[in-house]
Protein backbone atom coordinates (compact mmCIF):
# COMPACT_ATOMS: atom_id res chain seq x y z
CA UNK A 1 0.00 0.00 0.00
CA UNK A 2 2.55 2.59 0.72
CA UNK A 3 5.13 1.58 -2.81
CA UNK A 4 2.87 3.54 -4.81
CA UNK A 5 5.63 5.92 -5.57
CA UNK A 6 5.62 8.52 -8.24
CA UNK A 7 2.48 8.14 -10.66
CA UNK A 8 -0.86 7.00 -7.70
CA UNK A 9 -0.30 10.31 -6.13
CA UNK A 10 -1.45 11.88 -9.64
CA UNK A 11 -4.62 10.07 -8.82
CA UNK A 12 -5.81 11.13 -5.82
CA UNK A 13 -8.34 13.78 -5.41
CA UNK A 14 -7.39 17.60 -5.79
CA UNK A 15 -10.61 18.77 -3.92
CA UNK A 16 -8.97 20.42 -0.11
CA UNK A 17 -11.86 20.01 2.19
CA UNK A 18 -9.35 21.62 4.56
CA UNK A 19 -8.41 24.51 2.99
CA UNK A 20 -4.77 26.24 2.31
CA UNK A 21 -3.58 29.35 4.75
CA UNK A 22 -4.65 28.00 7.87
CA UNK A 23 -2.31 28.99 10.94
CA UNK A 24 -0.51 26.03 11.78
CA UNK A 25 3.34 26.68 12.37
CA UNK A 26 6.34 25.60 9.75
CA UNK A 27 6.67 22.36 9.32
CA UNK A 28 3.34 21.02 11.41
CA UNK A 29 2.58 17.56 10.92
CA UNK A 30 -0.92 17.88 12.29
CA UNK A 31 -2.22 19.98 9.60
CA UNK A 32 -0.71 17.41 7.15
CA UNK A 33 -2.40 14.42 8.76
CA UNK A 34 -6.00 16.52 8.97
CA UNK A 35 -5.71 17.38 4.98
CA UNK A 36 -4.81 13.55 3.88
CA UNK A 37 -7.58 12.46 6.22
CA UNK A 38 -9.91 15.25 4.58
CA UNK A 39 -9.30 13.96 1.50
CA UNK A 40 -10.41 10.37 2.40
CA UNK A 41 -13.12 11.32 4.46
CA UNK A 42 -15.19 13.02 1.21
CA UNK A 43 -17.77 15.87 1.83
CA UNK A 44 -20.63 14.23 2.97
CA UNK A 45 -19.81 14.31 6.57
CA UNK A 46 -20.22 16.56 9.49
CA UNK A 47 -17.43 17.31 11.62
CA UNK A 48 -17.37 17.77 15.40
CA UNK A 49 -13.67 19.33 16.71
CA UNK A 50 -11.98 19.43 20.20
CA UNK A 51 -10.29 22.17 21.59
CA UNK A 52 -6.75 21.93 20.10
CA UNK A 53 -4.26 22.75 17.79
CA UNK A 54 -6.49 22.09 15.03
CA UNK A 55 -9.45 24.15 15.71
CA UNK A 56 -7.11 27.63 16.74
CA UNK A 57 -5.03 27.25 14.02
CA UNK A 58 -8.49 26.69 10.99
CA UNK A 59 -11.10 28.87 12.66
CA UNK A 60 -9.85 32.70 13.32
CA UNK A 61 -13.13 34.51 12.93
CA UNK A 62 -14.25 35.49 10.91
CA UNK A 63 -12.55 32.88 8.62
CA UNK A 64 -12.29 29.03 8.81
CA UNK A 65 -10.23 26.53 6.95
CA UNK A 66 -13.24 24.07 6.69
CA UNK A 67 -14.75 23.38 3.33
CA UNK A 68 -17.32 20.70 4.86
CA UNK A 69 -19.64 21.50 8.18
CA UNK A 70 -17.47 22.02 11.26
CA UNK A 71 -18.45 22.09 15.03
CA UNK A 72 -16.02 23.08 17.34
CA UNK A 73 -16.77 21.41 20.91
CA UNK A 74 -15.15 21.70 24.31
CA UNK A 75 -11.90 19.44 24.87
CA UNK A 76 -14.50 16.65 26.96
CA UNK A 77 -17.26 16.38 24.90
CA UNK A 78 -16.32 15.55 21.32
CA UNK A 79 -17.63 12.04 21.34
CA UNK A 80 -20.10 13.09 23.16
CA UNK A 81 -21.60 15.94 20.54
CA UNK A 82 -20.86 13.48 17.28
CA UNK A 83 -23.01 10.85 18.96
CA UNK A 84 -25.39 13.19 19.26
CA UNK A 85 -25.13 14.74 15.57
CA UNK A 86 -25.71 11.28 14.66
CA UNK A 87 -28.58 10.59 16.74
CA UNK A 88 -30.38 13.37 15.63
CA UNK A 89 -29.48 12.95 11.80
CA UNK A 90 -31.09 9.20 12.61
CA UNK A 91 -34.27 11.04 14.17
CA UNK A 92 -34.79 13.96 10.62
CA UNK A 93 -34.17 10.95 8.19
CA UNK A 94 -36.83 8.92 9.60
CA UNK A 95 -39.25 12.32 9.88
CA UNK A 96 -38.20 12.51 6.51
CA UNK A 97 -36.94 15.65 7.25
CA UNK A 98 -33.99 15.29 5.82
CA UNK A 99 -33.03 13.12 2.99
CA UNK A 100 -31.15 9.72 4.24
CA UNK A 101 -27.80 9.86 2.44
CA UNK A 102 -25.20 8.34 5.08
CA UNK A 103 -23.95 11.40 6.32
CA UNK A 104 -20.90 10.39 8.38
CA UNK A 105 -20.18 11.24 11.42
CA UNK A 106 -16.74 12.57 12.67
CA UNK A 107 -15.10 13.40 15.77
CA UNK A 108 -11.52 14.77 15.99
CA UNK A 109 -8.94 15.44 18.77
CA UNK A 110 -6.12 16.06 19.86
CA UNK A 111 -4.07 13.37 22.13
CA UNK A 112 -5.35 15.65 25.16
CA UNK A 113 -8.94 15.54 24.09
CA UNK A 114 -8.65 12.35 23.76
CA UNK A 115 -6.74 10.00 25.82
CA UNK A 116 -6.68 12.52 28.90
CA UNK A 117 -9.89 14.93 29.18
CA UNK A 118 -12.61 13.24 26.58
CA UNK A 119 -11.44 9.83 27.71
CA UNK A 120 -15.22 8.88 29.06
CA UNK A 121 -17.13 10.15 26.44
CA UNK A 122 -15.50 8.44 24.01
CA UNK A 123 -15.64 5.63 25.92
CA UNK A 124 -19.19 6.41 26.34
CA UNK A 125 -20.01 6.61 22.50
CA UNK A 126 -18.02 3.69 21.68
CA UNK A 127 -20.37 0.95 24.39
CA UNK A 128 -23.10 3.03 22.90
CA UNK A 129 -22.17 2.03 19.02
CA UNK A 130 -22.46 4.99 17.13
CA UNK A 131 -22.00 5.26 14.21
CA UNK A 132 -19.27 7.48 13.72
CA UNK A 133 -15.48 7.55 12.85
CA UNK A 134 -13.41 9.21 15.83
CA UNK A 135 -9.92 10.72 14.50
CA UNK A 136 -7.62 11.48 16.86
CA UNK A 137 -4.03 13.78 15.90
CA UNK A 138 -1.57 12.97 18.57
CA UNK A 139 1.10 14.85 18.95
CA UNK A 140 1.75 14.25 22.09
CA UNK A 141 1.51 16.82 24.42
CA UNK A 142 -1.02 20.09 24.75
CA UNK A 143 0.73 22.09 22.07
CA UNK A 144 -1.14 24.91 21.54
CA UNK A 145 -1.36 26.11 25.08
CA UNK A 146 2.52 26.00 25.55
CA UNK A 147 3.31 22.51 25.41
CA UNK A 148 2.21 21.05 28.70
CA UNK A 149 2.09 16.92 29.28
CA UNK A 150 -0.25 14.40 28.36
CA UNK A 151 -0.98 11.30 29.12
CA UNK A 152 0.33 10.60 25.60
CA UNK A 153 3.98 12.34 26.42
CA UNK A 154 6.35 9.60 25.62
CA UNK A 155 8.45 8.94 28.81
CA UNK A 156 11.86 10.64 29.14
CA UNK A 157 10.14 14.14 26.89
CA UNK A 158 10.93 17.56 27.91
CA UNK A 159 7.69 19.36 28.21
CA UNK A 160 6.95 22.84 29.91
CA UNK A 161 5.12 21.07 32.91
CA UNK A 162 7.86 18.41 33.24
CA UNK A 163 10.99 19.94 33.12
CA UNK A 164 14.25 17.84 33.36
CA UNK A 165 16.68 18.73 35.75
CA UNK A 166 18.72 17.61 38.31
CA UNK A 167 16.00 15.63 40.43
CA UNK A 168 13.86 14.97 36.81
CA UNK A 169 14.29 12.54 33.82
CA UNK A 170 11.47 14.60 32.31
CA UNK A 171 8.05 13.05 31.86
CA UNK A 172 8.34 10.02 34.22
CA UNK A 173 5.36 7.94 32.76
CA UNK A 174 4.74 5.92 29.88
CA UNK A 175 2.70 6.70 27.05
CA UNK A 176 -1.09 5.61 27.33
CA UNK A 177 -2.09 2.93 24.67
CA UNK A 178 -5.04 4.91 23.51
CA UNK A 179 -5.79 2.30 20.57
CA UNK A 180 -5.48 -0.55 22.94
CA UNK A 181 -8.44 0.75 25.08
CA UNK A 182 -10.08 1.54 21.88
CA UNK A 183 -10.13 -2.25 20.54
CA UNK A 184 -10.88 -3.04 24.30
CA UNK A 185 -13.98 -1.78 23.73
CA UNK A 186 -14.89 -4.11 20.71
CA UNK A 187 -15.69 -1.41 18.15
CA UNK A 188 -15.02 -2.83 14.43
CA UNK A 189 -12.13 -0.91 13.78
CA UNK A 190 -9.15 0.86 15.17
CA UNK A 191 -5.84 1.66 13.38
CA UNK A 192 -2.81 3.68 13.47
CA UNK A 193 -1.98 5.71 11.25
CA UNK A 194 1.14 8.69 10.23
CA UNK A 195 1.17 11.35 8.16
CA UNK A 196 4.51 9.91 6.78
CA UNK A 197 2.67 7.52 5.08
CA UNK A 198 -0.04 9.17 3.36
CA UNK A 199 -1.67 6.08 1.38
CA UNK A 200 -1.91 4.05 4.28
CA UNK A 201 -3.44 7.31 6.19
CA UNK A 202 -6.17 7.92 3.46
CA UNK A 203 -6.91 4.03 3.25
CA UNK A 204 -7.61 3.26 6.81
CA UNK A 205 -9.27 6.26 7.64
CA UNK A 206 -11.52 5.55 3.99
CA UNK A 207 -12.13 2.15 5.99
CA UNK A 208 -13.30 3.91 9.12
CA UNK A 209 -15.54 5.68 6.73
CA UNK A 210 -16.91 2.05 5.37
CA UNK A 211 -17.33 0.85 8.78
CA UNK A 212 -20.61 0.47 10.37
CA UNK A 213 -20.61 1.61 13.85
CA UNK A 214 -17.86 3.05 16.20
CA UNK A 215 -14.27 3.21 14.38
CA UNK A 216 -11.13 4.52 15.86
CA UNK A 217 -7.84 6.20 14.01
CA UNK A 218 -5.19 7.39 16.16
CA UNK A 219 -2.62 9.31 13.98
CA UNK A 220 0.62 10.04 15.32
CA UNK A 221 1.45 13.95 14.03
CA UNK A 222 4.53 15.45 14.39
CA UNK A 223 4.97 18.80 16.01
CA UNK A 224 8.03 20.10 15.33
CA UNK A 225 7.62 23.06 17.61
CA UNK A 226 6.91 20.83 20.71
CA UNK A 227 9.33 18.00 19.82
CA UNK A 228 12.08 20.84 19.30
CA UNK A 229 13.12 19.19 16.30
CA UNK A 230 13.94 20.37 12.75
CA UNK A 231 10.68 21.89 10.91
CA UNK A 232 12.01 20.36 7.61
CA UNK A 233 12.48 16.53 9.05
CA UNK A 234 8.56 16.57 9.37
CA UNK A 235 8.46 13.22 7.49
CA UNK A 236 11.27 11.86 8.21
CA UNK A 237 10.47 11.67 12.30
CA UNK A 238 7.34 9.88 11.12
CA UNK A 239 9.07 7.52 9.15
CA UNK A 240 11.30 6.92 11.98
CA UNK A 241 8.80 6.51 14.41
CA UNK A 242 7.35 3.93 12.22
CA UNK A 243 10.64 2.39 11.99
CA UNK A 244 11.73 2.28 15.03
CA UNK A 245 8.94 0.64 16.64
CA UNK A 246 8.17 3.40 18.77
CA UNK A 247 4.82 4.24 16.83
CA UNK A 248 3.72 0.70 14.99
CA UNK A 249 1.30 0.94 12.38
CA UNK A 250 -1.06 -1.40 12.56
CA UNK A 251 -5.25 -2.30 12.19
CA UNK A 252 -7.79 -3.93 14.20
CA UNK A 253 -10.65 -5.03 12.23
CA UNK A 254 -13.12 -6.89 14.69
CA UNK A 255 -10.40 -7.85 17.01
CA UNK A 256 -8.01 -9.17 14.45
CA UNK A 257 -4.58 -7.37 14.44
CA UNK A 258 -2.62 -6.56 10.95
CA UNK A 259 0.72 -4.88 10.84
CA UNK A 260 0.34 -2.01 8.06
CA UNK A 261 4.49 -1.74 7.74
CA UNK A 262 5.94 -4.96 8.72
CA UNK A 263 9.66 -4.45 9.15
CA UNK A 264 12.56 -6.93 8.94
CA UNK A 265 14.33 -5.15 11.52
CA UNK A 266 13.56 -2.56 13.67
CA UNK A 267 16.27 0.53 13.26
CA UNK A 268 17.79 1.16 17.36
CA UNK A 269 15.15 4.07 19.20
CA UNK A 270 18.42 6.50 19.31
CA UNK A 271 17.95 7.22 15.80
CA UNK A 272 14.38 8.66 16.30
CA UNK A 273 15.39 10.16 19.72
CA UNK A 274 18.63 11.81 18.90
CA UNK A 275 16.49 14.20 16.10
CA UNK A 276 14.45 15.98 18.63
CA UNK A 277 15.64 18.22 21.15
CA UNK A 278 12.79 17.21 23.87
CA UNK A 279 14.88 14.01 24.49
CA UNK A 280 18.07 15.64 24.58
CA UNK A 281 18.96 15.38 27.96
CA UNK A 282 18.30 12.21 28.26
CA UNK A 283 21.19 9.35 29.73
CA UNK A 284 22.69 6.31 27.57
CA UNK A 285 20.98 4.47 30.45
CA UNK A 286 17.58 6.00 30.00
CA UNK A 287 17.99 5.23 26.31
CA UNK A 288 18.37 1.23 26.70
CA UNK A 289 15.22 1.39 28.87
CA UNK A 290 13.26 3.15 26.29
CA UNK A 291 14.60 0.93 23.74
CA UNK A 292 13.79 -2.04 26.18
CA UNK A 293 10.30 -1.19 26.47
CA UNK A 294 10.17 -0.37 22.81
CA UNK A 295 11.10 -4.32 22.07
CA UNK A 296 8.74 -5.42 24.37
CA UNK A 297 5.75 -3.57 23.26
CA UNK A 298 6.76 -4.57 19.85
CA UNK A 299 6.58 -8.06 20.45
CA UNK A 300 3.56 -7.75 22.08
CA UNK A 301 2.20 -6.50 19.25
CA UNK A 302 3.92 -9.05 16.68
CA UNK A 303 2.23 -11.78 19.21
CA UNK A 304 -1.40 -10.74 18.69
CA UNK A 305 -0.79 -10.14 14.83
CA UNK A 306 0.11 -13.85 15.20
CA UNK B 1 -19.40 32.56 -15.81
CA UNK B 2 -22.61 30.47 -16.41
CA UNK B 3 -25.75 30.29 -14.39
CA UNK B 4 -27.53 27.14 -14.13
CA UNK B 5 -30.08 25.19 -12.11
CA UNK B 6 -29.57 21.79 -10.62
CA UNK B 7 -32.43 20.57 -8.64
CA UNK B 8 -34.13 23.75 -8.52
CA UNK B 9 -30.63 25.36 -7.20
CA UNK B 10 -29.49 28.35 -8.98
CA UNK B 11 -25.91 28.18 -9.17
CA UNK B 12 -22.61 29.80 -11.04
CA UNK B 13 -20.02 28.14 -13.02
CA UNK B 14 -16.97 28.47 -14.67
CA UNK B 15 -17.21 28.34 -18.65
CA UNK B 16 -16.18 24.53 -19.58
CA UNK B 17 -16.93 22.57 -16.48
CA UNK B 18 -18.93 19.82 -16.56
CA UNK B 19 -22.53 19.79 -15.11
CA UNK B 20 -20.89 16.71 -12.67
CA UNK B 21 -18.14 18.61 -11.67
CA UNK B 22 -20.52 21.62 -10.94
CA UNK B 23 -22.77 19.14 -8.80
CA UNK B 24 -19.84 17.92 -7.13
CA UNK B 25 -18.87 20.98 -6.14
CA UNK B 26 -21.81 22.14 -4.70
CA UNK B 27 -22.31 18.86 -2.98
CA UNK B 28 -24.91 17.64 -5.05
CA UNK B 29 -24.69 14.21 -5.25
CA UNK B 30 -24.54 12.12 -8.10
CA UNK B 31 -23.30 8.63 -8.50
CA UNK B 32 -20.77 7.42 -10.89
CA UNK B 33 -17.89 4.85 -10.84
CA UNK B 34 -16.17 5.84 -14.36
CA UNK B 35 -15.08 9.22 -13.21
CA UNK B 36 -11.55 10.71 -11.85
CA UNK B 37 -10.45 14.24 -11.86
CA UNK B 38 -6.70 13.21 -13.24
CA UNK B 39 -8.39 11.36 -15.92
CA UNK B 40 -10.04 12.58 -19.15
CA UNK B 41 -14.14 12.43 -18.84
CA UNK B 42 -15.13 8.98 -20.52
CA UNK B 43 -19.05 8.67 -19.90
CA UNK B 44 -18.22 4.17 -19.92
CA UNK B 45 -20.55 3.48 -16.94
CA UNK B 46 -23.45 5.97 -17.80
CA UNK B 47 -24.67 6.08 -14.11
CA UNK B 48 -23.90 9.71 -13.75
CA UNK B 49 -27.06 10.35 -16.35
CA UNK B 50 -28.92 13.51 -15.68
CA UNK B 51 -31.83 14.84 -17.03
CA UNK B 52 -31.26 18.82 -18.84
CA UNK B 53 -34.10 20.65 -20.31
CA UNK B 54 -32.81 24.27 -22.27
CA UNK B 55 -35.05 25.71 -25.11
CA UNK B 56 -37.99 23.86 -23.86
CA UNK B 57 -36.45 20.47 -24.97
CA UNK B 58 -35.84 17.63 -22.48
CA UNK B 59 -33.23 15.23 -22.55
CA UNK B 60 -30.99 12.52 -20.80
CA UNK B 61 -27.07 13.23 -20.81
CA UNK B 62 -24.00 11.92 -19.18
CA UNK B 63 -23.37 15.04 -16.80
CA UNK B 64 -19.72 13.92 -16.80
CA UNK B 65 -19.59 15.03 -20.64
CA UNK B 66 -21.80 17.32 -20.75
CA UNK B 67 -20.57 20.98 -20.39
CA UNK B 68 -22.61 23.73 -18.33
CA UNK B 69 -24.43 26.27 -20.39
CA UNK B 70 -26.14 29.28 -19.90
CA UNK B 71 -29.78 28.98 -18.36
CA UNK B 72 -29.71 25.06 -18.46
CA UNK B 73 -32.02 23.06 -15.90
CA UNK B 74 -30.75 20.23 -14.55
CA UNK B 75 -32.40 17.48 -12.58
CA UNK B 76 -30.86 14.55 -11.05
CA UNK B 77 -33.31 13.08 -9.35
CA UNK B 78 -36.49 12.78 -11.57
CA UNK B 79 -38.47 9.49 -12.10
CA UNK B 80 -37.07 9.15 -15.61
CA UNK B 81 -33.49 9.41 -14.46
CA UNK B 82 -33.88 6.90 -11.23
CA UNK B 83 -35.64 4.14 -13.75
CA UNK B 84 -33.00 4.68 -16.36
CA UNK B 85 -30.05 4.27 -13.35
CA UNK B 86 -32.31 1.70 -11.91
CA UNK B 87 -31.70 -0.57 -14.92
CA UNK B 88 -28.13 0.56 -15.51
CA UNK B 89 -27.23 -0.41 -12.19
CA UNK B 90 -28.97 -3.94 -12.24
CA UNK B 91 -27.40 -4.41 -15.97
CA UNK B 92 -24.07 -3.97 -13.57
CA UNK B 93 -25.34 -5.93 -10.96
CA UNK B 94 -26.15 -8.98 -13.43
CA UNK B 95 -22.33 -8.16 -14.96
CA UNK B 96 -20.67 -8.44 -11.51
CA UNK B 97 -22.93 -9.99 -8.85
CA UNK B 98 -20.08 -10.55 -6.74
CA UNK B 99 -18.12 -7.11 -6.43
CA UNK B 100 -18.69 -5.67 -3.31
CA UNK B 101 -18.46 -2.00 -4.55
CA UNK B 102 -21.51 -2.92 -7.08
CA UNK B 103 -23.22 -4.57 -4.44
CA UNK B 104 -23.20 -1.77 -2.12
CA UNK B 105 -23.85 0.73 -4.96
CA UNK B 106 -27.01 -1.26 -5.77
CA UNK B 107 -28.24 -1.31 -2.36
CA UNK B 108 -28.01 2.10 -2.37
CA UNK B 109 -29.62 2.73 -5.39
CA UNK B 110 -32.59 0.33 -3.74
CA UNK B 111 -32.24 -2.77 -6.12
CA UNK B 112 -31.59 -6.05 -4.15
CA UNK B 113 -31.94 -8.41 -6.72
CA UNK B 114 -31.35 -8.28 -10.94
CA UNK B 115 -33.51 -9.98 -13.30
CA UNK B 116 -31.35 -10.60 -15.84
CA UNK B 117 -28.95 -13.74 -16.51
CA UNK B 118 -25.69 -13.24 -14.03
CA UNK B 119 -22.24 -13.53 -15.22
CA UNK B 120 -19.02 -13.42 -12.92
CA UNK B 121 -17.06 -10.54 -13.97
CA UNK B 122 -15.33 -8.28 -11.29
CA UNK B 123 -14.52 -5.68 -13.63
CA UNK B 124 -17.09 -2.99 -15.19
CA UNK B 125 -14.98 -1.74 -18.26
CA UNK B 126 -15.09 1.78 -17.24
CA UNK B 127 -11.50 2.18 -18.75
CA UNK B 128 -10.15 4.24 -15.62
CA UNK B 129 -6.94 1.82 -15.48
CA UNK B 130 -6.32 1.73 -19.21
CA UNK B 131 -6.61 5.84 -18.93
CA UNK B 132 -4.63 6.49 -16.32
CA UNK B 133 -1.39 3.86 -18.13
CA UNK B 134 -1.89 6.15 -20.92
CA UNK B 135 -3.27 9.66 -19.67
CA UNK B 136 -0.81 9.62 -16.33
CA UNK B 137 1.98 6.78 -16.47
CA UNK B 138 2.17 7.45 -20.72
CA UNK B 139 3.07 3.90 -20.58
CA UNK B 140 0.23 2.54 -22.65
CA UNK B 141 1.20 -1.14 -21.06
CA UNK B 142 -2.86 -2.05 -20.50
CA UNK B 143 -5.51 -1.35 -23.44
CA UNK B 144 -9.42 -2.48 -24.28
CA UNK B 145 -9.26 -5.52 -26.37
CA UNK B 146 -12.09 -7.39 -28.45
CA UNK B 147 -15.38 -5.66 -29.25
CA UNK B 148 -18.90 -6.26 -28.00
CA UNK B 149 -19.58 -8.89 -25.42
CA UNK B 150 -16.04 -10.03 -25.65
CA UNK B 151 -14.80 -6.52 -24.80
CA UNK B 152 -12.29 -6.92 -21.23
CA UNK B 153 -8.94 -4.85 -20.30
CA UNK B 154 -5.92 -7.05 -21.34
CA UNK B 155 -2.43 -6.39 -22.06
CA UNK B 156 -1.34 -6.80 -25.70
CA UNK B 157 -1.89 -10.51 -27.04
CA UNK B 158 -2.87 -11.62 -23.35
CA UNK B 159 0.87 -11.66 -22.41
CA UNK B 160 3.04 -10.26 -19.66
CA UNK B 161 3.59 -6.29 -20.93
CA UNK B 162 7.19 -5.25 -21.53
CA UNK B 163 5.86 -1.96 -21.53
CA UNK B 164 4.32 -2.07 -17.83
CA UNK B 165 6.46 -1.00 -14.95
CA UNK B 166 4.56 -2.22 -12.51
CA UNK B 167 3.46 1.23 -10.59
CA UNK B 168 0.06 -0.05 -9.56
CA UNK B 169 -1.85 3.21 -11.02
CA UNK B 170 -4.25 1.09 -12.28
CA UNK B 171 -5.31 -0.97 -9.32
CA UNK B 172 -5.18 2.11 -6.70
CA UNK B 173 -8.05 3.91 -9.59
CA UNK B 174 -10.06 1.07 -10.06
CA UNK B 175 -13.68 1.69 -8.39
CA UNK B 176 -14.57 -1.53 -8.40
CA UNK B 177 -10.75 -3.46 -7.13
CA UNK B 178 -11.54 -5.73 -9.74
CA UNK B 179 -7.35 -5.81 -9.92
CA UNK B 180 -5.31 -6.99 -7.13
CA UNK B 181 -2.00 -5.53 -6.42
CA UNK B 182 0.58 -6.95 -3.27
CA UNK B 183 4.14 -6.74 -2.39
CA UNK B 184 5.06 -10.16 -0.88
CA UNK B 185 8.59 -10.00 0.26
CA UNK B 186 10.68 -8.93 -3.02
CA UNK B 187 8.20 -9.41 -5.28
CA UNK B 188 5.25 -7.22 -6.18
CA UNK B 189 2.18 -8.94 -8.13
CA UNK B 190 -0.66 -7.47 -10.24
CA UNK B 191 -2.97 -9.59 -11.32
CA UNK B 192 -5.77 -8.04 -13.98
CA UNK B 193 -8.49 -10.03 -14.58
CA UNK B 194 -7.24 -11.41 -17.63
CA UNK B 195 -3.66 -12.16 -16.77
CA UNK B 196 -0.82 -11.39 -13.92
CA UNK B 197 2.52 -10.01 -13.69
CA UNK B 198 5.44 -10.06 -11.13
CA UNK B 199 7.64 -7.78 -10.80
CA UNK B 200 11.09 -7.90 -9.18
CA UNK B 201 11.62 -5.23 -6.38
CA UNK B 202 14.96 -3.11 -5.87
CA UNK B 203 16.65 -3.78 -2.30
CA UNK B 204 17.68 -0.68 -0.62
CA UNK B 205 21.58 -0.76 -0.43
CA UNK B 206 21.53 0.84 3.49
CA UNK B 207 18.69 -0.51 5.13
CA UNK B 208 17.59 -3.88 2.87
CA UNK B 209 14.13 -3.06 2.71
CA UNK B 210 12.26 -4.02 -1.08
CA UNK B 211 10.94 -0.58 -1.26
CA UNK B 212 10.06 -0.51 -5.87
CA UNK B 213 9.64 -2.31 -8.49
CA UNK B 214 13.13 -2.00 -10.50
CA UNK B 215 11.50 -1.70 -13.85
CA UNK B 216 9.80 1.22 -12.43
CA UNK B 217 13.39 2.86 -10.78
CA UNK B 218 14.64 2.39 -15.04
CA UNK B 219 12.38 4.13 -16.38
CA UNK B 220 12.15 6.90 -14.17
CA UNK B 221 16.12 7.19 -14.36
CA UNK B 222 15.53 7.42 -18.24
CA UNK B 223 12.51 9.77 -18.50
CA UNK B 224 14.24 12.59 -16.14
CA UNK B 225 17.46 11.67 -17.14
CA UNK B 226 18.50 10.78 -13.58
CA UNK B 227 22.46 8.87 -13.19
CA UNK B 228 21.92 5.31 -13.00
CA UNK B 229 22.41 5.30 -9.24
CA UNK B 230 20.12 7.39 -7.95
CA UNK B 231 18.16 4.73 -6.65
CA UNK B 232 20.21 2.57 -4.93
CA UNK B 233 19.17 4.00 -1.61
CA UNK B 234 15.24 4.04 -0.59
CA UNK B 235 13.82 7.35 0.14
CA UNK B 236 14.10 7.16 4.06
CA UNK B 237 17.59 6.03 3.91
CA UNK B 238 18.63 8.71 0.91
CA UNK B 239 19.94 11.99 2.13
Amino acid sequence: MEKYAIYVPRLVTRRENFAPGHRACIGCGEALAVRLACKALGQNIIIANATGCMEIVSSPLPNTTWRVPWIHTLFENTAAVASGIEAGLKVLARKGRILDLDTKVVAIAGDGGTSDIGLQAISGAFERGHNFVYICFDNEAYMNTGIQRSSATPYGAFTTTSPPGKKSIGQVTWKKDMPAIAVAHNIPYVATACHSYPFDLMAKVDKAMATHGPAYVHILSVCPTGWRSPVDLTIKMGRLAVETGVFPLYEVEYGKYRLSVDLPKLRPVTDYLKLQGRFRHLSEDLMNEIQQRTNTEYAKLKEKVG
Amino acid sequence: MVRLTIDERELQAEEGATIFSVARDNNIYIPALCSNEAVAPYGACRLCLVEISSNGRRKLVASCLYPVEEGLVVKTNSERIVNNRRMIMELLLARCPNNKTIQDLARQLGIGETSFKLEDNQCILCALCVRACQEVVDVNAISLVNRGINREVAAPFYEPSDACIGCGSCAYICPVDAINFEDIGDTRYIKWPTSSMEFKLKKCKTCGNYWAPEKQLDYIIKKSNLAPNAFDNCPDCRD
